[in-house]
């Protein structure tokens, strides 16, 4: 097991004072590849780092840099998702807040790769911690040089303005987002046929990256490809729910679940039996017992019909009432809704109405069918990810716990607790 | 725009049919080409695809997800099917869950029968639904204004309303709020939606959540006849069908017309129909006997007028109007004044006091209204372009969102200012000087001192021009309807001399204004824009009139007035136009008045002009008549009859020909259709929807510098100079009579820069005195930010407070504003 | 148009957050937290002020203010507290924190105190789910709550 890279430092008291940073070889990265590299190297290094996406889509994250046009004297723009608010993440939160120059190192070697000269970080309204911190980061690292005019005397310049939401899940999906940093409601685009890589902040190219992401690119430049890749390479999960030690675990990427559960985040509350994981956020089909060996990586998870998404795994122990949480899980989706495309906002509120029912005592047997059938339409016709991020978790349950509905509708109740309230309803 | 790329095409396969398609059309397009029908709702043709809606769904070989048709680009060899189980279970999806909270009150809903939820449901969705719970409900029927009821429990959220305000009119009229199953289509505190446009909105809905408060329970659609009409308003003469139900006018509709209006219609179209059938409406002839109109017979009214026609001699005889009748109607005018009659004292103009010659200033643009948005700088000066010409409007907004710099030069702000690049307010009076600054051939700073415009908005502007290879000045009556007006005008025509590829265009007149110029309803012109001292002209037309034309230029409408004053002109003959009012000096007009020994009008009610005649005749409206209409780009379009006319009302032709017939000359055409001929063999190229815009002479401007500034400087005593605006929602005549328009016009105000208001110690809404050398009216202010300091608007149009009775033929008035305290 | 509402300090702020970005719509979002800072909640006049200092429409800064959940157009408590409900805090008894918090100051979720001091609201996912269950007390994130440090939330709130 290799040191932590990414939370190596993080959470140490005062880590968002560059003196502490720089103590440890921060912004070692950023000099090097100012100074040593051309943009076209790190972009190479960057792709054969084999670093995907840190956001949930795990995608290259040196073939979009790629995919973003660079004709000379173009305007472009690098944004940073750091509006982390799938259910069970905080991966972003933990970095922002205990590292948070990690991340601009990893804004100004990604700029200067990419020939950016502006950079927002779309930042979650909620994080109010986060934002004091990076904010007090970003303008100890304009004082130092690092952001502003002629970085580093390498005559090349980034301003990086910290860009602060107002309160919605969907402003994590990238053209969402970038309504949201245009000032306008967070409804996503439709893409095709413009990707932000070609048409996106102010109709300009732009490289959207995850917060984590850019924690990723100081190390890959300061180890090289092979010495970042023997740290696994590494990802952060979050692993929360009924467990002993939960938090972020920072393990080379495959690590399979039950090693993550049991020994990283001990295992759980004492007496209690294991029921039910979401291993990739609330987005993610649920999974059960007997795939606990799965390793935790992008092409596992998929195989059985899930997926690591944000690598956010929320563990369930046998307290847990299958229906309600997904009650939960629909609810949330229903009000994150952007309401913009008709499946995800009438889908998710059918699906809520006939859960509310069930769990109020009045489900009928053909409500299972007929919720399994709406899910499983709204599957691949919604406008964005949010809505095709609510059938999975849904028709899992339906599958591996329809027994527990079955029995919330025959006899209004379950084993495990009286199903708790709405959240929203009345305490 | 970049040059275009090599013209590419595809070729794919839609349900297998092969279809040819340029490179970048979208599958839907495409399919819409090959004759399939794939149902849509947010998707609209004049709007860039959204793919919310989601119903468009298509399978695509090769694709692991159904794609939205409307957004997806079709593909050589790309394999598409619209009728698979897969496809179809897509759409069906879709229209299950636009269902579920749909309250299905058809029964009840104006858009029941031309819904596309209805159609689309019944072509291509679930044939019952599987949903029990319950449906979300709303406060039902909100009243957003005198025209708009929203239903938002109808809403399928398909957001081409709120698209429509931000793409098309640019009005943000409606907007989405809240979010998710709440989201709604509303206006802020849901106050009544500000927009002159919201009737395309109730068009474009595709369920009954936009409804129209006048058409409202009128009819079914099915019962509905439709007919095809012109809008008889601004000038534009935007093509509508009307919808009629037994003889009920019911509801206007927009009609396409891609070089015109294209789909859209104001909302002075749209909701500007009720006067026709308004039961103030004149049903029968009235003559003036013992000092009172009373009713009375055609053939009491139609000798009266032929008597004192014969006994008038032809030089005291004058006619104004022909702005609201046919172009038919408008030639028989003609061959009965010019040629029985033997006047030319004939004037369309009878709301300027300084007509600009047709032949070196004619009104009109210089192309069709959809050149406009080809245009890469349009220059608006004096011209309020939505209050005027709305539709014009919308074309201007599309070539801004095509690049276009769009420069403002008026005394107030419009409310388009916003996508404007340079949008300067100056002191009225100053448009020429401005003018040639933007030409350069006048220093910024100095005319910025003069006209009050900062200089470095002027410079700006300038440079903004001069970037420009298809610009386009487009001058409104607030600029050149001054005594200087051809100073104006030689200004305007400094900046074709500085870009040969300008264009200019003087926005001017209404309803049929445009084919009473091209038939020659002025006092020096023959049909076809041909002068009246062109010998071929003459001939031509006497050849076919049979009758000897004078060659001599008759009175412009002031001459008229002016003659009548000095007891030269004895009958005045006003064609629907209602002069007391809208002729911009009321004083002049009633003086002119007591000099005539005859006035004779024609209209449907009983206006100012009206009540003073001697003989009132009832016309038809245009609703209620054939024939043809010209507008502003000197269109000649064709409108059918609706409806029949109240009581005994004739069209204004008819009425020639009987007059004609008294004074000995046949002059009865089997139907318009005839007329429309014989107008043909006059006019090389007369026909329908053929566009004739007159021709425009060669540039002639003025030496730089060479005129002075005529208007009246900041006046002592805290005078204001008076500027008069037009209003498109307002209380005249025929606005009157139209609740949907009536009750957005408000009443009447004086608008005063705040600073000025300040000044002068007046509050927001105090009743104030507003007092020129003329007259006084009394109104109540408004402050007006946007207002250039040192002038005083008010409002034409109101027929209770006419602006005019302030005016003065002779030039700009100074007003003072005092409130108006108790007693006066 | 002089501003009706936000005080010459909140429209430097605006005037400031313009500056940073290539369009002012841009900085609506941040300008609606500069607003709601200083009023309290949006007001139509409010908006309105921001509308014009951007130079935007009323209706179009009224409907981006009604998207987010953070801008309130309806006053709310000078304090907010925000409890997370979501999957690892629901897990790990939120509904008991949000239902003894609500017992405890006399209000349901999404209202605000008799006294105005105090708006409780159920929200989604923190992102401090190791911290289950958690609540954020105005910008102090609170971890694993218990009645106790309800209790003692409350008095300190009062």
């Amino acid at each position: 097991m290799p040191d932590p890279l990414l939370m190596k430092y993080a959470g140490q008291p005062g880590r968002e004072a560059i003196a502490a940073y720089l103590a440890t070889g921060g912004y070692e990265g950023a000099t090097r590849a100012l100074k040593e590299l051309t943009p076209d190297e790190i972009v190479a290094l960057v792709e054969a780092s084999g670093l995907r996406g840190r956001g949930g889509a795990g995608f290259p994250t040196g073939r979009k840099w790629r995919l973003t046009p660079k004709r000379e004297g173009d305007v472009r723009y690098l944004v940073v998702n750091a509006d982390e608010g799938e259910p069970g993440t905080f991966k972003d939160r933990t970095l922002i807040e205990g590292d948070p120059h990690q991340i601009l190192e990893g804004v100004l070697i990604s700029s200067y790769a990419n020939g950016v000269h502006q950079a927002f970080i779309y930042i979650r309204g909620e994080m109010f911690l986060g934002q004091e911190r990076l904010s007090r980061a970003l303008a100890e690292a304009y004082g130092r040089g690092f952001f502003g005019k002629n970085i580093l005397g390498t005559g090349f310049d980034l301003d990086v303005v910290i860009h602060r939401g107002a309160g919605s899940y969907e402003c994590g999906e990238e053209t969402a987002l970038l309504e949201s940093l245009e000032g306008r409601r967070g409804e996503p685009r439709v893409k095709p046929p413009y990707y932000p890589a070609v048409r996106g902040l102010y109709d300009r190219p732009t490289v959207l990256n995850n917060a984590e992401t850019m924690a990723h690119i100081p190390h890959i430049v300061r180890l090289g490809v092979d010495g970042y890749k023997a740290y696994g390479p590494p990802i952060l999960y979050s692993v929360s729910g009924h467990v002993m030690r939960p938090g972020v675990k920072e393990l080379p990427i495959g690590t399979p679940l039950r090693e993550i559960i049991f020994e990283h985040a001990g295992g759980l509350r004492p007496g209690r039996a294991f029921k039910a994981v979401f291993p990739g956020g609330s987005s993610a089909a649920i999974l059960t017992a007997e795939h606990l060996d799965t390793p935790a990586d992008f092409d596992s998870l998929a195989k059985l019909g899930s997926m690591l998404g944000s690598s956010a795994i929320i563990v369930m122990d046998d307290t847990t009432c299958i229906p309600a949480v997904i009650r939960r899980t629909i609810e949330f989706y229903r009000d994150e809704s952007c309401g913009k495309c008709t499946p995800c906002r009438e889908g998710t509120i059918w699906l809520s109405q006939i859960l509310d029912r069930i769990l109020e005592g009045h489900g009928r047997m053909e409500d299972l069918e007929l919720m399994d059938n709406v899910a499983q339409q709204m599957t691949g016709i919604c406008l964005c990810a949010l809505g095709e991020s609510v059938p999975p978790a849904l028709r899992a349950s339906l599958r591996y716990f329809r027994d527990e509905y079955v029995q919330h509708i025959k006899t209004g109740t379950c084993d495990v607790a009286p199903a708790p309230v709405a959240a929203g309803g009345s305490a | 725009m970049s040059s275009a790329p090599p013209a590419t095409t595809v070729r794919l396969t839609i349900d297998g049919r092969e279809v040819v398609v340029p490179k970048g059309t979208t599958v839907y397009t495409a399919a819409k080409q090959a004759g399939i029908e794939i149902p849509t709702f947010c998707y609209h043709d004049r709007m860039a695809p959204l793919g919310a809606c989601r119903v468009c769904l298509v399978e695509v070989e090769k694709m692991p997800k159904l794609a939205t048709s409307c957004t997806q680009e079709a593909g050589d060899g790309m394999v598409v099917h619209t009728v698979s189980e897969k496809a179809q279970a897509g759409q069906r999806s879709i229209l299950e869950l636009l269902l579920i909270n749909h309250p299905l009150d058809c029964p009840i809903c104006d858009k029941g029968g031309e819904c596309p939820l209805q159609d689309n449901t019944l072509k291509f969705g679930p044939g019952q639904s599987r949903f029990v719970e319950v449906k979300r409900t709303y406060r039902k029927h909100l009243r957003m204004g005198p025209t708009l009821v929203l239903d938002r429990e109808r809403c399928i959220l398909c957001w081409r309303c709120v698209r429509f305000g931000e793409i098309v009119a640019g009005d943000d009229a409606l907007q989405g709020f809240e979010r998710g199953y709440h989201s709604q289509i509303a206006t802020p505190q849901m106050a009544p939606v500000h927009s002159k446009f919201i009737g395309n909105t109730i068009e474009i809905c595709p369920v009954g959540a936009l409804t129209s408060a006048t058409y409202r329970f009128r009819s079914r659609p099915w019962d509905n006849r439709a007919v095809k009409s012109i809008c008889p308003h601004c000038g534009c003469g935007c093509a509508t069908t009307l919808n009629v139900r037994g003889n009920d006018l019911d509801r206007t509709r927009s009609r396409e017309h891609p070089e015109v209006n294209d789909v859209w219609l104001c909302d002075k179209g749209f909701f500007g129909y009720e006067f026709v059938q308004s039961p103030e409406r004149l049903t029968a002839p009235l003559v003036r006997k013992d000092g009172a109109l009373r009713e009375a017979t055609w053939e009491e009214a139609l000798d009266r007028i032929a008597g004192a026609l014969r006994e008038t001699p032809a030089d005291a005889v004058g006619v104004i109007g022909g702005a609201r009748s046919t172009n038919e109607d408008n030639y028989l005018l003609l061959r009965l004044f010019r040629g029985v009659v033997g006047t030319n004292s004939i004037d369309f103009r009878t709301d300027t006091a300084n007509p600009l010659p047709v032949s070196s200033a004619p009104w009109g643009l210089p192309g069709s209204i959809a050149d406009v948005e080809r245009a890469d700088a349009i220059v608006l000066v004096g011209c309020d372009l939505t209050e005027e010409y709305p539709i014009v409007w919308l074309r201007v907004k599309k070539a801004v969102d095509r690049g276009a710099r769009l420069v403002i030069l008026n005394p107030w702000e419009l409310e388009v200012a916003r996508w404007a690049t340079h949008s300067l307010t100056h002191r009225w009076g100053a448009e020429a000087a401005l003018l040639e600054a933007l030409a350069g051939r006048r220093d910024a700073v100095e005319v910025a001192a003069k006209s009050g415009a900062p200089a470095d908005r002027l410079r700006g502007a300038a440079e903004a021009l001069a970037k420009a290879s298809r610009p386009l000045v487009l001058l409104g009556r607030t600029a050149v309807e001054r005594p200087d007006g051809a100073q104006v005008l030689a200004a305007a025509e400094a900046i074709r001399d500085a870009f040969p590829a300008a264009q200019i265009g003087l926005l001017r007149g209404r309803a049929n204004s445009g084919g009473a110029q091209l038939l020659g309803l002025v006092p020096d012109m023959l049909p076809g824009y041909r002068p009246i001292g062109d010998a071929d002209a003459r001939a031509a037309v006497e050849a076919v009139w049979g009758r000897p034309v004078s060659e001599a230029a008759g009175l412009t409408t002031r001459g008229m007035l002016e003659a009548a004053r000095s007891g030269a002109l004895k009958l005045l003959y006003v064609v629907g136009a209602d002069p007391a009012t809208d002729y911009p000096d009321a004083h002049a007009w009633e003086e002119a008045r007591r000099g005539l020994g005859l006035l004779v009008v024609h209209d449907l009610f009983l206006t100012r002009t009206a009540s003073s005649a001697d003989v009132v005749l009832p016309v038809l409206a245009y609703a209620e008549k054939a024939g043809t209409v010209g507008n502003i780009e000197g269109r000649v379009q064709r409108q059918d009859a609706a409806v029949r006319g109240p009581g005994t009302a004739r069209s204004d032709g008819q009425i020639f020909s009987a007059i004609a017939e008294r004074l000995g000359t046949e002059l009865a055409f089997a139907s318009w259709e005839a007329v429309f001929a014989e107008v043909a063999a006059l006019i090389p190229g007369w026909a329908e929807d053929a566009r004739m815009a007159p021709p425009r002479p060669a540039p002639v401007a003025a030496p730089a510098g060479a005129h002075d500034d005529t208007a009246p400087g900041p006046a002592a005593d805290g005078a204001l100079a008076l500027v008069v605006g037009t209003r498109l929602f307002d209380r005249g005549t025929m606005a009157l009579r139209c609740p949907g328009i009536r009750g957005q016009a408000g009443e009447p105000f004086v608008g005063l820069h705040p600073d000025d208001a300040a000044r002068l110690g007046i509050v927001e809404g105090t009743l104030c005195e507003v007092r020129s050398p003329r007259a006084a009216l009394r109104l109540a202010v408004r402050a007006l930010p946007g207002l250039h300091p040192g002038h005083a608007y008010v409002p034409r149009g109101y027929e209770s407070a006419p602006a005019s009775v302030l005016q003065d033929e002779r030039g700009p008035v100074a007003v003072t504003v005092r409130p108006a305290g108790g007693g006066a | 148009m002089t501003a009706r509402v936000l005080s010459g300090g909140t429209l430097a702020e605006i005037a400031r957050l313009r500056g940073l970005y290539p369009r002012a719509q841009s900085a609506l979002l941040p300008a609606l937290h500069a607003a709601q800072d200083q009023v309290g909640y949006l007001t139509p006049e409010v908006m309105e002020d921001v509308a014009d200092a951007l130079g935007l429409t009323t209706t179009e800064v009224s409907s981006v203010a009604s998207y987010y959940t953070m801008f309130f157009t309806k006053p709310v408590g000078r304090h907010k507290v925000r409890v997370c409900t979501n999957l690892s805090c629901y897990l790990n008894g939120a509904e008991q924190v949000l239902h003894h918090l609500c017992q405890r100051l006399g209000v349901a979720p999404g209202e605000t105190t008799a006294d105005g001091q105090v708006l409780v609201e159920a929200v989604e996912c923190l992102g401090a789910c190791e911290e289950a269950p958690v609540l954020l007390a105005d910008a102090t994130r609170h971890p694993r709550v218990t009645t106790a440090a309800i209790d003692d939330l409350v008095e300190r709130l009062r």
